[in-house]
Order: C-alpha cells, then structure tokens, then sequence
C-alpha cells in the first residue's frame, strides 16, 4: 500500500510528460501540413505581373464564355435527348447533327466559312510555322490549312528552312497557311505590335508574310486516319 | 565535454524527446513565419484583387469543364445503341461514338510516356520551363506516333494553343503551372521512337540540357488521358462539302 502511494508523484509526472508530448506532436503535424498547404496552393500566380495576371484574366474570361456556351447548348441537346426518347421517337435527325459537328470541328470533314490566308513568301523553319499555327489557334481558329493540308490533331509541319513537309508532303519557299474563323480577330492577333508575324519576321528575315482577310473559303478535309489503336476508351 | 554528456545521459528519455519536438517545433513555426511573408506582401498591393480574380475564374473553369464532361457523357448515354434500332440507326450510333473517339471527346487508356519538365534550378530565366518547350515536346510526340497526348490534365486537340504567361502556360486557356507533365499514348516503342529524331535529341541536347531544365521520363504500360473538355463546335464556319 505505502509502495503504491509513493509511485503515485511519478505516475502523475510521467502523465503529464506525455501528455505534453502529445500536444508538442500535435501541433508539430498542424504545423507540417500547414507548411505542406502553403506550399502546395495556387503556385506561379503569386510570381505574375499585374500585366500578365490582367492577360491571364482575359484568357480565362473569354475561355470561360465559350465554356457556358458550349454548356447551354449540350443541355439543350440533353434536355431534347431526353423528350425524344420519352416520346419514343427516333434520334436520327440529333445524331446526324451532332456527328455532323463533331466531324467538322476534327478535321473529318471539310470546313467552309470567313476567315484569313497567311501568305508566306521565302524560307522559313518548322518551329516559325508553328508558331503561327499556334497563335491562330489562341485566336479562335476553327480550321486550319498549310499548303492545302487540313492540321487537325497530331499533323505537324517540321523541317528547315527550304526543307519543310507537313504529313509526308513537301513544302516550297511559297506556300499559303488558311484559317476560318473572325477575320478581324484572327487578323488583330496575328499582326498586332510585337504579334507573332512579326515575331517569325524577325527569325527569318528573309521571309515575307502578309495577311489578307476573306469573305469565305472551304477547307478540306483531312487525309490523315485518325482513328486510334492503342488507346483504348477508358471504362 | 564529459560532464555534458554525462548530465545528459542522465536526462529522462521523455525531457530528451520533448526537447528535440520543440527544436522541430521551433524550425516549422519559423518556416510557416517565412512563407506567409511573400503572402502578406502582395495581399496588401494593388495585384491581391487581380489574383482572387483569376483564382475564382480558374475555379469556374473547372466547374463548366467538369459540367461540359457530365452532360456530355450523359447525352452519350441517351444516344446509346438501343438493341430495337434499324440499322441505319445502328451504324449512325457507331459512327458517332467512333468521332467522338478520334475528337479526343472521350477519356482513352494505353501504352505510353510520360515526360515531366521542370524548370531549373540556376535562377536564369533561361532555365524556366516555357510555352515553346512543352510544345516542342509534344510536336516531338506527335512526329513519334503518338495517338493521344495530354499536359497536366488538359487533353491536346487540333485546336489546342500553348502560350506563356509570366513563368507559367496556359493549355487550352486552362492556367497552368510546373511542373509540367506531359501524357502520351502511342506504340509500344514510342519512346524509342522518339529517341531515334534527330530532333528530340537536338531539343534535349541544346534546350534542356543547355539550359538546365529538368527533364524526366517514364514509360507506362497504361497511361491515362483525360476528355478534351473544350468547345466543340463552330461559329464562323459550318460543315462544307467532301470527306
């Protein structure tokens, strides 16, 4: 009993040891996953300029009404989906539609429209042609041809200067690059102060590109097989 | 130097463990100090509302994605292949499923790499990942035979532009930052592909190695690419005549 009394001190210290170990632990995990989270949020915003965060912006505005666009209409097509089968009718003239679009907008069928012709005169590198490629699709391209060649997903136009191809087709020293889309936007992005003409202008000096808006235009479809083997639908 | 470790040999393990936590407490509270600083600083400018802008957009963005990708899977669904249908019906449900496929509108799974592009660690600007980079890497991709290629989530489509913005990129007006992971799904030997163009080898050798940007790769029995989440869709043109 007397041995029993006397532990008891050392009991009550040895509780309270661990218990402020156990809050010392504690607040060490709060603390690490704080530093963890604080690591971990939004990176590279922070390092922006009000310039670039004020472009950011923009591209996300714009981004983001196409997006509710897109998304009113597909549930409009939902909701229509949805009558129909209700009624029990046939959903030919919705298919055709969408598989219509869907064709269209991938390069599987030809395209006709507004737009603009790029015309490029003298040598000029892959990565220049690219580059404008690129920058037309920033501006809302809808369709894209080089020398002819619809760009739909996978073609690339490489080579250098007087050796360029795109899709197993060699491109001379003149060739026209067409875009259907805004012509105003297409043309006030490209040639703006600084834009990417001028940009490929000043990386093959001895090219000459202009930019001529047209009323209309068709763009073929593409040649390439685009239909997938390894990939596979995810389940 | 004996009395010192005598003394503390005859410490209680349990003082001995409480004093090493709070050293460790000491260094975390110190470095959580440190990283709100950055924080505190440009709260208190003019950019702190342009960031929470572009933050509560970003987070819309996600949301119309994630809406567009439901909608769309649920359209899928009621245009299913109903077992009653004639078969000019039947073969329209192929067909659209087999766009959709070849759209990058679907989710796909395959053999494939996985490349991860990081920006160096010399401080040059040099050394920072760019816009030009990843799209040289998926070019590079592309010319390889690559099926289906993906950045950070975002599905590359015919439509896809990458451009810079500040240190960062945005992928199908998607804002993205580093590291940069680049997804593709191709051959078997896609990557022994790659390595075979003189090109990729000329990128590696005079861009990443040049500059010190770090990059790292993996081949992948099974990689994964998400759905293009995008518009579909035109405006300024409309289907035209031929296949």
């Amino acid at each position: 009993m007397s041995e029993a009394v006397a532990r008891r001190p050392n009991d009550a210290r040895s509780l309270r040891s661990r218990l402020t170990l156990a809050a010392v632990a504690a607040l060490l995990g709060l603390l690490a996953i704080g530093q963890l989270n604080g690591q971990a949020g939004v990176p590279g915003l922070s390092a922006l300029s009000a310039t670039e965060l004020t472009q950011l912006i923009a591209n996300l505005t714009s981004g983001n009404d196409q997006l509710r666009n897109e998304l009113t209409e597909l549930q409009g097509q939902e909701a229509h989906l949805t009558d129909t089968k209700q009624r029990g009718a046939t959903t030919v003239d919705e298919l055709s539609g969408d598989l219509d679009r869907i064709k269209a907008w991938s390069g599987v069928t030809a395209v006709t429209g507004q737009g603009i012709v790029i015309t490029i005169q003298g040598p000029i590198g892959g990565d220049g042609v690219q580059d404008l490629l690129n920058e037309l699709r920033n501006a809302g391209a809808e369709a894209i041809t080089v020398d002819g060649v619809r760009v739909v997903t996978g073609i690339v136009v490489a080579g250098a200067p007087g050796e360029l191809s795109v899709e197993n087709h060699a491109i001379g020293d003149g060739f026209e690059i067409r875009a259907i889309g805004s012509p105003q936007i297409l043309t006030g992005t490209l040639t703006r102060t600084g834009g990417v003409i001028a940009q490929v202008g000043n990386a093959y000096a001895d090219a000459r590109l202009t930019v001529t808006p047209l009323d209309s235009m068709t763009l073929p479809a593409s040649d390439r097989t685009q239909a997938p083997v390894y990939a596979k639908p995810r389940l | 130097m004996t009395f010192v470790l005598s003394r503390i040999r005859r410490l209680p393990s349990v003082q001995v463990t409480l004093a090493i936590a709070l050293l460790v407490l000491g260094f975390l509270v110190a470095a959580q100090i440190a990283a709100e600083g950055p924080r505190v600083r440009y709260t208190t400018q003019e950019r702190s509302p342009l960031i929470e802008t572009a933050l509560s957009l970003q987070s819309q963005q996600e949301s119309l994605k994630a809406a567009i990708v439901e909608v769309r899977g649920h359209i899928a669904e009621l245009e299913a292949l109903d077992p009653n249908a004639a078969d000019s019906l039947r073969r329209l449900y192929a067909d659209l499923e087999q766009a959709r496929l070849t759209a990058g509108l679907i989710p796909v799974q395959g053999p494939g790499v996985a490349f991860r592009l990081e920006d160096g660690t010399s401080g040059s600007v040099d050394a920072l990942v760019s816009a030009r980079d990843v799209q040289t890497l998926i070019e590079e991709l592309w010319l390889a035979g690559a099926e289906g290629v993906g950045v950070n989530g975002e599905r590359i489509v015919g439509g896809t532009a990458v451009i810079d913005i500040g240190g960062s990129i945005l992928v199908n007006s998607a804002y993205l930052s580093g590291p940069y992971t680049v997804t593709a799904i191709g051959p078997p030997d896609l990557y022994e592909r790659l390595q075979q163009s003189v090109a990729f080898a000329q990128f590696v050798h005079g861009r990443i190695e040049a500059a010190g940007v770090q990059l790292s790769v993996a081949e992948l029995q099974q990689a994964d690419l998400p759905a293009f989440a995008g518009t579909v869709g035109l405006r300024y043109g409309q289907p035209g005549e031929g296949q």
